[in-house]
Formats: C-alpha cells, structure tokens, sequence
C-alpha cells in the first residue's frame, strides 16, 4: 500500500507517494530526478549512494524511502547549493578527479566531515572514508584534496 | 534430465527491493509487540536494516511484513551504574563510537566498533541488529561474549533474559522466537575487565572477518585470575573457547604461556572453507587472534608479564 | 626543457565542476518519455540447451519478450579491433545454448524496473542437456572434453573448435634449444594468474531510442562509439546512417566496455520490438556475469650467460577466456609482444592459446595481459639477476629492450622503434629514493613484521599504429574549427574514460593555437557527427587522439595565418606568421617576429572573416601513427609482511614513469596512484573463483566478498613519490606518449618482488593471498608457534 513521505530534501520540503519496498535512492533518482546520488553495488558496501539524513551520512541503496518521513535529506545536488564547498574545490584542484562516478559518495561525505569535525589526521581521515570505495585514483589525490579542505578552513590538518 | 529453475541471479535485483511487503511503524513497543504477536513467522522487524534490507534484496529473506522498529522511543541508550551496563537495542554502531561507557569500560567491544564497517554503515546499524542478524562473523559478538552479556528480549507474554551464549544457535538462526523483539543488552559489571580486547583479521579495512578474536583477562598477583576468550568466524555461531579458557586460568599472565596452550583452540572451533579464507587458514589465524588480543589486553592492563 | 604555455601546467578538468557536483549524466541516469526498462533472462546453468520458454505470463503483465526466435541469429564477436579475416565470431543476441551461467537467453521490458523484474520473473525457461561445467582450461583442452563451442566464424568462414582452443598464436626466433644448451643458467617457472573484476564504479548500461525512420539512437557505456555503430549496423542488417551512437560520460572502465557490451544488441532488439525507448540498466551483479578479465596460466623458460646476458626465451601462455570470445586473438599477439618488448631474449619460441570453458567471458583489463606478463617475466629476471649474482636493477639495464630497438608491443604485426627512453633514469633515481642498496637480504630479516623493497619494470605501448597495416586497426580523426569569435569547438569520437584524455587534447590544441583552454570547447559529439576512432584502449588516447587533434589544430594555424595575411597586409606570405599565448590578453595573437605592430587577436581575426564572408576556420582529420612507442614505468614498492598471519601491506612507493612530455601532471600523477592500488589488488587480492558444481561465481557477483582496497589499505600521502622522467617523443604530439595502462602494469611484479625480499619466497599463482604466505611460511618451518 502506497503511502506518503513528507521530508525535507536540499533545504525544500517535499511530498511523495511511495511503495513500502521503494528504496530511497530510487526516489531520489526516478522520481525526483535528483541523479548525482549513484547505483554502485545496491548493498551497502562503496558509498556512492551516500545522502546525509538528519545530518549524518548513510546509504540511500538500503535505506526505505517510506523512512525519510519527517527527516532532512542533503544529497549532492543539496551540498553545493550556495557554492562550491572546500572539500570539492580541492578535489577539482587536486586532481582528484577522474570518472567520476564515486565522487557524490565523497563530496557528501566531505559536506559532514566539515561540519563534524573540527580537525583530522590522514589517519583518521582514510578511516573516515573507508566506506567509500573509488577504482580510479588509489585514493592518494581524494585524501590530499581532503586535507586541504580542512586546512582551507583555517584548521591545521 | 529436464526441469524448471529459477533462478538466484534472475531474482536478484539489487537496484531495487525486487518483493512486496506489507510495512509497519509502530511508534511503541506495546505495538510492535502486538503486530509480531499477530503476524508471528511471517514477519521480520527492521532496525538499521544494513543486514535485513541486503537480505531481501539477495531474495534470501522475503518477509510478507516489515515492521519497523526505530519510530519507537527510547530502545537507543547506554547507562551504566554500580551493577551493569545497559545498551538498548537500538544503539547505533556511531552511538557506541560516541560512547566514554564503551570507550573505557569495554575497551573490546569499542575495538569492534573501530574494526567494523564505514562511517555510514556505523550511522545506520544497530547493536541489536547485529545481534540478532546472527552472522558467525558478527563484529560485536566476540567482544559481549567476552563480557558475558545477556540478551533481554521482550514479547507479549513476557519478559525473557537470555545470556548471549545461549543465543547463538547457527549462521542466522537465534534463540529469539517469532513474536520477540531483542530490546536490551546487558553486561553486568563483575564480568568486565579493562584488560580487554579484540582483533580481527580481514581482506581490507572494510569488511567483514575472516577471523575475530576477543579476549577478556582479570589478574591477581600476576595470574590469570579470570579469562574469556570468543572467537567470530570460525564456527557456526560466534563461540566461546572454553577449552583453552579452562587452561589457561591460575596460569601466571605471560604470553609465553599463553601460546603454549594455544593449540586447544582447535577444540573449540569448527571454521569452513569460504571466499573470504580456507577452514585452514581461519584454524592457524585464530591462535594469533588470540595471542594478539592477549597482548592488546595485559597492555590495557598496564604492560605486565610481557 | 621547452617553455609551453600551457603544456604541463595544472589546469582544471573541463568535467570537474559537473563531477563534483553531482550534474554530470551517465547512460543510466538518462531518461526519456516513455522510455522502458529492460532486464535480462540469464542461465542458471553454465553449460545447457534451452529446450522451450514459454514468455505468455510474461506477456500477459504487459511486458515485451524476446527470445532467441526474436533476433538476429548471426554470430558475432563483440569487439571489433582485428581486420575482418582475423575476427572469430562465436556470440548471439540471445542463445539457446548457455554456455555460462549469467549468459542472456531471453530478455524483457516493462513500464518501471520492478515490473521488468515481475516480467523477468514469470519467464519460464525450460533446459535439457544439463552438463557439467568445465572450468580449467586445461581440462578443457583434454580430448575428452565436451566441446563448449562445435564450429564458430572466423571472418566469414566457419571453423571448427578442436580441443576447446577458441584462436591459436606461434612464433619463433632463432634456436632456443640451442641457446639453452650454451646458457650458464636456465630456470623455468610456471605460473598462473587470478581472473580479476574490473570493479569500474559504474555499471553497463545502455538506452536505445527509435525514431519513425527506422534510424535508432543509442546511448551507451563504451570505450568506442564508432565500433558499437558498426556492430549494431552489422547483426540488425542497418546502414550505418541509421545508427547514431553518442558518446556518454562513462564511469570508468578499464577494458570493461572496450568491446561493444552485449546489453546494446540485446536492447536494441527490444527496442525494435517495442517501437518504445528502452534502457537497460545491469546491476552489480549482472556486471560481474557480464565480464571479467583473463587469467593465463603461464610456462617460462628462460636462459642466460653468466656475464648476465639473456639468450633465450620460451612462452607458453594459455588464457582462459571464458564462455565468448571478446576478440582473444589480439592478446596471443600482445602477451608476446610484452615478453619480447620487456626484454631481448634474443631467441624465441612461443605458443600461445585462447581457451573456451563455462564461465564468465573474459575481456580486457587494464594492460591487456601486460600486467600478467610483466608480473611472471620480472619474477623470473629477478631469480636470475639473484642465480647470477647480478644486482637485479644492473641486469634489468643490460638486458631491456630500450632506445633504438625494435619494438613490437602490440603484437608481431605492429613494429616499430623506440626513440625515447627513461629506463636508465628512472632506475637510478627510483632505486635512490626507496633505499635500494639497503633493502637487505631475506636471510638476514627476523621479527614478526618483516619489510622488503621489490622493483617491477615494464612499460606500455601508445595505441597500436605502425607503419605498416597490421592485423589491428588504430586511427582517429577529429574536427576543429574556430568560432566566430575565436574560441573553439573540438569534436571527437574519442571517449574519454576517466583519465582526463580529453583535456590532455585540449591543452595540445590550446599549445599549437595560442588559444587558452577555457576557450575550446569539448562537444559531446556521437557517430553522426564524427570521423571514426578505434577505441580509446591501448593507452592511445593522448598519443593517438592528441596527435589527430594536433594536426587539426596543424591545419587550423594554417588557415588562420591565410586569413591573417590578407588583414594584416605586407606580410609577404603565411609563413611569416607566427601564433602565441598572450597572457595579459588573455588570448591567441597572430604576429609577426621583429615586427610589434604586426599582429591581431584571433577574436579580431575570426571576427572579420564573420563579417567579411570569408568563411569558417575549420579542419576535419583522421591520424593514423605510425609507431607505438613504449611508455616506461618503474616501480619499486616497499611492503611489510605480517610472518604470523600472512597479511601484506604496503609500505611506501615510488613510481617512476617515463610518458615523454607531461601534459596534465595531477592527473599523470592520478594515473600511477589508481595503478598502484589497481596493482596491489592483482598482487594480494583479486580473483573470481567459482562453484564447481554449479558454475557460479563464488561472489554471486556481489562486492561484499570481490574486494576492492580502500582509502584505509593504501599507503600515506607523503610515502607514494611520483616520478617522471625527463624525455621527448619525437613522434607524439608535443612530445608526448600515453600513460594508462603503464600506470599498472608492473606493479604486481614489484610487489611480489617485495614479498620475495621481504621473507624469501616466490609466489607463482596470484593473488598471494594471507593463506598462501603462512602456508609457505610454516612449510618452511617458520611461525611463531
């Protein structure tokens, strides 16, 4: 039986009619055209589904859009909406950027580390994102992008 | 030969969730107890889903109804008093992270929170998830076995504590009934040393064991007054190595002496051949695990006997 | 070092803003009205005869069916890269054979992906003949093996399949018997490699869309446009005027696409069923029973003098290819270009066989069995260079194949020779940096954690050209033109897989033209609009594609100084021209040299060929190259091993790469750091075993148990140290030579290298695992029990 989620999406409120087994990232992308969240492996293990619900960053691909009800979502298309953030200015900079297809997954994550932390070690930083799996760049440029982001914050790193 | 097989990898579709259920949010335990009491076999309850929902979409679980269990309030909390510590079932795995309780009173089960999954995995998964999914290679499994923690788990008849040995009963199969939910876990603070620890051995950062090990030691005079030792991985349940346990107890807390009685494990563990290691491997594996968190444990303890 | 304008400065990608922000549209993110999905019957069975499927429940819940009845039954080979008489065709649309489990036997589409699925679900299919999977190769080749494929097409020819050996490759060179005879020392060694994943983030997909003509459109996952028009053209009897195929962003690819994928006949069939849009979307799971690479089982012999001359070599390669051939052929070719071209064996003999068996077709992956190669040979020259009692980096110079050899990477057909070379270079400056002459000796090394430092050294070719036509096709065009106000469109077939390939032509044009990067556009053109490119494999991209838009942007300048002669006036003819950079202008300037008062912009110029109707600026190309210079790497790794579990880690790393001029350095860079970690997963990690009952991958085709490394398993920044070697190819553009695959391909030998320093034990089957370290370790008596 169909039901209706209301939640906040990107700083918008926004109302949809959703089967009990529709998956959020199904909503995010068929019905709400919002398609920078991806379909990596559709069972929780590369992070490229990545949204920030109520603040902190979970899997879209095994999360039931029917759960979103009365929450707050920010995927990708969200984070940069007043502007580029530091962690994708530095990824554009440091050449971290290659396919493509796992980077939502970062910037998302990026968008709450910011905001979680105020400073990380490289260690603490590659176990941070542990979860977001990429092919292309050995995650060398993604991690340096990352620092710079945070000292960019006018944090040491 | 003939015949009609449908097949795992046409109904697999982990793009979507490939079956119809009908979905619950109870906003009490009363009715979530209620609905498990009236749906029984055919239900399933959600809580971080990281287990469950992968279940369904691999087909290898189709519950005609989904209740969802993380509208009701107050099952996500760790308080800890003169007698035990109490972790509702709820607790996400980034609660536990979060947690002093867990950070310095059970060192082990915080080393399995660090060793398990990402960041968002830790944001969405439960303790009592993880309890109740029942993997052998269940990360929180070794260090609460350790800790001889129970299980509280609740239904329309009553109120059951189950000690978390007892739970177990096979890969995926548990002592909780159809119409129970697990509510509680509760270690109580005469089992709990600082000296102790777990490790895990796994392909890469994020993954699931190969092998796990936790042990949990208490010293009197630089003896083994009191050792636990759990092992994840290698059995069909998390299992408790009683054998060498046994051995060890009275034992002067040297390492030495530990590894000498490390070839009881195998009495202990029944580990299978698997795409994540060879029954060979996980049986050599395990006597370092558990050397390993020997070590990690005195260390907590001060660095004694090394 | 020549001062270029643009040429190795950091530039941002021109994709990097729609990257990082999410608006960039892969295939499956692509929708249209009324578009349908599809979704794919795949065999449960990996060897079996459809014997009937029955589609009426299907149809019933308003799905379209299609079976084997439905589509074209030619065969075919779904890369198209060999000359004609050298493709061996043995793939349907759909069969009636299954040969592995996963192969597509009937397809459905509906109105939304769970529909399809409903769809997909009601199909019955019945089997008989229900065989027992055969998985090793070499089982395969026994002659009582059943034969996977009877007869398949070999051109137009059929050819029947004997022993299971889908395409055959030998050559010799000299005596090699008699050049082991003379040898002071001969090993031979066995080797076999694991069947990796691609594991490219983004999974195939492909929509097709009709239109009332009968043309179709077709947007898809692919490495080359131009070769999935042909191909579709080819099974459905169309003019390739009425196949579009447009180049979509692809989500990585590594060889995974570089054939036309199988999804693409399969929904372009539906589609011409239905009349109605159709997208196919695989998931992870299907990805994985879609491709995989090749493993190759390996036999080295291997002589030399004890003045630490090589004399002789033997190969004996058998790739298990799977259940399809994904055009094998060229890779018998490759393999021993890559053991001739790494080393001068000085007497050959080779033999080298494709064989069929029931699982997942294989299809290229990164290096295109270089990496497999290099791995077993710099085993192999390091057990010498240690019999010799040669330090291994000295019997690596005297013997590599270098500047002014013959050189034939890709194969017997496509020689040519090296004229740019930083081996020498990068081995000294490599083995400084890592420590070399302190690695130590495995004997000496005691502890629980013991480190060891290996070297891996190889290279890549730069496309497949020649000057003669060989057995494989390689050219590329490209169109350029100057706007109206001075910038510039660029229009290419060639794909851009990740690399940034795209933005390398980019700042070769912006260096020939004087014109800034942010003025030339990138178009994402389709075949319609494009001359034709092979494929962006072979790590041709900037060589290849960079040398086709040079010369365009050649022909470009031409034309500008014509117009410029008449605006500029006593100039006595073009030559006199010259075009550069302005940096306060921010623009291209056609002048004069000793002549300050001579000159125009080109925004000037191109705006009064506008206005004085004399016409567009504008080039069309198509580049064949003439050679396939080697890009060197050298690699030196250090790695820890764990002698009581048997885990490896990797220490630090120095990558040395010698691709002639940099173009992009971050992302040069970029390339060696995803090789590494690509490498590493080869070395320790990656294999697709399968059930030998049933046939199935062991995975199930999910990630959870085909691991990939993290950002948690790879080295600290400041331990990977990038190096580049200071060299020009005089016959890249600007200097330049490709990088992708060299980026990869010695790795895993400088990290089994490392392993074998670090506790004393080669390892000759990948990936060496924990399992196999401790099992070595404790054979040898060696744990801490």
């Amino acid at each position: 039986m169909k039901r209706v989620v209301r939640f906040k999406l990107n700083g918008e409120y926004v109302e949809a009619e959703v089967e009990p087994n529709e998956l959020l990232i199904n909503l995010l992308r068929d019905k709400l055209h919002l398609t920078g969240t991806k379909y990596v492996c559709g069972i929780g293990e590369c992070g490229a589904c990545t949204v920030l619900i109520d603040g902190k960053p979970v899997l879209s691909c095994i999360t039931l859009a029917v759960d979103v009800n009365g929450k707050e979502v920010v995927t990708v298309e969200g984070v940069s909406k007043d502007g580029l953030t530091p962690v994708q200015e530095a990824l554009m900079e440091e050449g971290a950027i290659q396919c493509g297809y796992c980077l939502p997954g970062f910037v998302v994550m990026g968008e709450y580390l910011l905001k979680e932390r105020m400073e990380v070690s490289e260690e603490e930083l590659r176990e941070a994102l542990r979860g977001n799996l990429c092919r292309c760049t050995g995650y060398v440029n993604i991690v340096k992008a990352f620092k710079k982001a945070f000292e960019k914050r006018g944090l040491k790193s | 030969m003939s015949e009609v097989r449908p097949v795992p990898l046409n109904l697999r579709n982990s793009r979507i969730l490939p079956i119809r259920f009908e979905y619950y949010e109870p906003t009490s335990l009363d009715e979530a107890l209620e609905l498990l009491d009236k749906l029984g076999e055919e239900a399933k309850v959600l809580a971080g889903g990281t287990d469950l929902i992968v279940k369904m979409k691999m087909r290898a679980l189709e519950p005609k109804h989904l209740i969802n269990l993380k509208r009701i309030p107050n099952l996500n909390y760790i308080v800890s008093d003169s007698e035990s510590i109490r972790i509702g079932a709820l607790t996400t795995w980034s609660d536990l992270e979060k947690s002093d309780i867990v950070k310095n009173e059970l060192p082990a089960l915080y080393d399995a929170v660090k060793a398990m999954g990402s960041l968002q995995i830790r944001n969405m998964a439960t303790l009592g998830g993880n309890i109740c999914n029942a993997s052998p290679a269940a990360d929180s499994a070794p260090p609460l076995l350790v800790y001889d923690a129970k299980v509280k788990v609740v239904s329309k008849q009553g109120v059951r504590v189950i000690p978390l040995t007892e739970f177990f009963l096979g890969p995926g199969v548990t002592a909780l009934r159809s119409n129970e939910v697990l509510t509680e876990v509760v270690i109580d603070k005469h089992n709990v040393s600082v000296g102790s620890a777990f490790v895990k051995i796994s392909r890469v950062a994020t993954d699931l064991a190969i092998a796990s090990a936790a042990v949990m030691i208490k010293l009197k005079d630089g003896i083994l007054e009191d050792v636990k030792i759990a092992l994840g991985s290698v059995a069909p349940t998390p299992v408790r190595a009683k054998s060498l346990e046994a051995a060890l107890v009275g034992r002067p807390a040297k390492l030495e002496e530990v590894k000498q009685y490390l070839n009881l494990l195998e009495k202990d563990i029944k580990p299978i051949d698997d795409v994540r290691g060879t029954a060979w491997y996980r049986r050599e594996v395990s006597k370092v695990l558990v050397y390993d968190a020997f070590l990690k444990a005195l260390n907590r303890l001060g660095g004694c006997s090394l | 070092m020549t001062a270029w304008s643009f040429l190795g400065s950091k530039t941002l990608r021109k994709d990097s803003l729609a990257k990082v922000s999410g608006a960039l549209k892969f295939t499956n993110d692509l929708e249209v009205p009324g578009m349908l999905i599809g979704r794919i019957f795949r065999s449960p069975y990996a060897f079996a005869d459809v014997k009937r499927i029955n589609k009426e429940r299907a149809e019933r819940l308003g799905a379209v069916v299609i079976t084997p009845d439905d589509v074209p039954q030619k065969l075919y080979n779904p890369r198209l890269v060999s000359v004609h008489e050298v493709t061996f065709k043995d793939h349907q649309v759909l069969t009636k054979r299954p040969r592995f489990v996963g192969d597509p036997i009937a397809a459905v589409a509906a109105s939304s992906e769970e529909l399809a699925q409903r769809a997909l679900e009601l199909l019955e299919v019945e089997f008989e003949n229900i065989r027992k999977p055969i998985l090793d190769p070499f089982e395969a080749m026994s002659p009582d093996a059943p034969p996977i494929h009877e007869r398949i097409m070999k051109g137009d020819k059929w050819v029947e399949v004997k022993n299971n050996v889908g395409a055959e490759l030998t050559y010799s060179e000299g005596d090699v018997d008699e050049a082991f005879k003379k040898a002071d020392v001969v090993i031979e060694r066995f080797f076999k490699t694991g069947r990796r994943y691609h594991m490219q983030l983004e999974p195939k997909a492909v929509l097709c869309v009709p239109h009332t003509d009968g043309s179709i459109t077709i947007y898809t996952t692919t490495q080359t446009i131009h070769n999935t028009r042909i191909l579709v053209s080819q099974i459905f009897d169309l003019p390739e005027s009425k196949v579009n195929v447009v180049k979509v962003p692809i989500g990585g690819s590594f060889g995974s696409s570089i054939q036309t994928n199988v999804i693409v006949p399969i929904a372009v069939a539906l589609c011409l069923k239905a009349r109605k849009p159709v997208k196919i979307a695989l998931t992870r799971e299907e990805d994985m029973y879609d491709h995989v690479g090749f493993s190759m089982h390996f036999r080295i012999k291997a002589g030399a003098t004890k003045e630490g001359f090589l004399i002789g070599g033997e190969f004996e390669n058998i790739i298990d290819i799977g259940a399809h051939q994904v055009q094998p052929y060229p890779l018998l070719g490759t393999s021993l270009g890559w053991f001739v071209s790494l080393y001068k064996w000085r007497n050959i003999r080779y033999v080298g066989r494709a064989v069929y068996t029931n699982k997942v077709p294989g299809c290229a992956i990164r290096g295109y069995g270089a990496p497999e190669v290099t791995w077993a040979v710099e085993t192999i020259v390091d057990e010498l260079a240690e019999e010799l009692k040669i330090d291994p980096l000295e019997f690596r110079l005297r013997n590599y194949v270098g500047k002014g050899d013959i050189f034939w990477g890709q194969g017997p057909t496509v020689r040519s020779v090296i004229k740019s070379d930083g081996v020498p270079e990068l081995l000294k400056e490599g083995s400084e940096l890592i420590g070399w002459s302190s690695r130590g000796r495995p004997e000496d090394k005691k502890g629980r954690f013991r480190r060891g430092i290996g070297v891996g050294r190889g290279f890549h070719t730069s496309g497949a050209g020649g000057p003669i036509s060989g057995e494989v096709i390689d050219y590329s065009g490209a169109v350029l033109k100057v706007n109206e106000d001075g910038s510039i469109d660029y229009i290419t077939a060639l794909q851009d897989h990740g690399g940034g390939t795209l933005d390398a032509h980019v700042k070769i044009i912006a260096e020939a033209l004087g014109v800034p990067p942010e003025l030339i556009n990138v178009v994402w053109s389709d075949t319609s609009t494009t001359p034709y490119d092979v494929c962006t494999h072979a790590s041709r991209g900037t060589y290849v594609g960079g040398a086709a838009a040079l010369k365009a942007a050649e022909i470009v300048k031409q034309k500008i100084f014509e117009y410029a002669v008449r605006v500029l006036g006593r100039v006595v003819n073009p030559e006199a021209l010259k075009i550069r950079y302005d940096r306060e202008l921010k623009q291209a300037v056609i002048y004069v040299e000793g002549n300050p008062d001579l000159k125009i912009t080109l925004k000037e110029l191109a705006t009064i060929a506008w206005q004085r109707n004399w016409g567009t600026i504008a080039a069309v190309v198509t580049h064949r190259a003439t050679s396939a210079p080697p890009s060197f790497t050298v690699w030196f790794v250090e790695v820890e091993v764990d002698t009581y579990t048997g885990k490896v880690r990797p220490v630090r790393v120095v990558a040395g790469a010698d691709i002639g001029t940099v173009i992009n350095k971050d992302l040069a860079e970029g390339q060696l750091h995803g090789g590494f970690a690509m490498g590493w997963g080869m070395a320790v990690a990656e294999d697709t075993p399968y059930n030998p009952t049933t046939g199935e991958l062991l995975c199930r085709g999910f990630i959870t148990d085909y691991k990939i490394v993290t950002a948690q398993d790879m080295p600290k920044v400041e331990d990977f140290k990038v190096l580049f070697a200071e060299t020009y190819e005089p016959t890249g553009p600007f200097g330049a030579k490709g990088l992708g695959e060299a980026a990869s391909n010695p790795v895993a030998a400088a990290v089994a290298n490392a392993i074998a320093n670090a506790i004393g034990v080669r390892f000759y089957e990948l990936p060496i695992t924990p399992d196999k370290i401790l099992k070595a370790l404790k054979e040898r008596g060696e744990w801490f029990e």
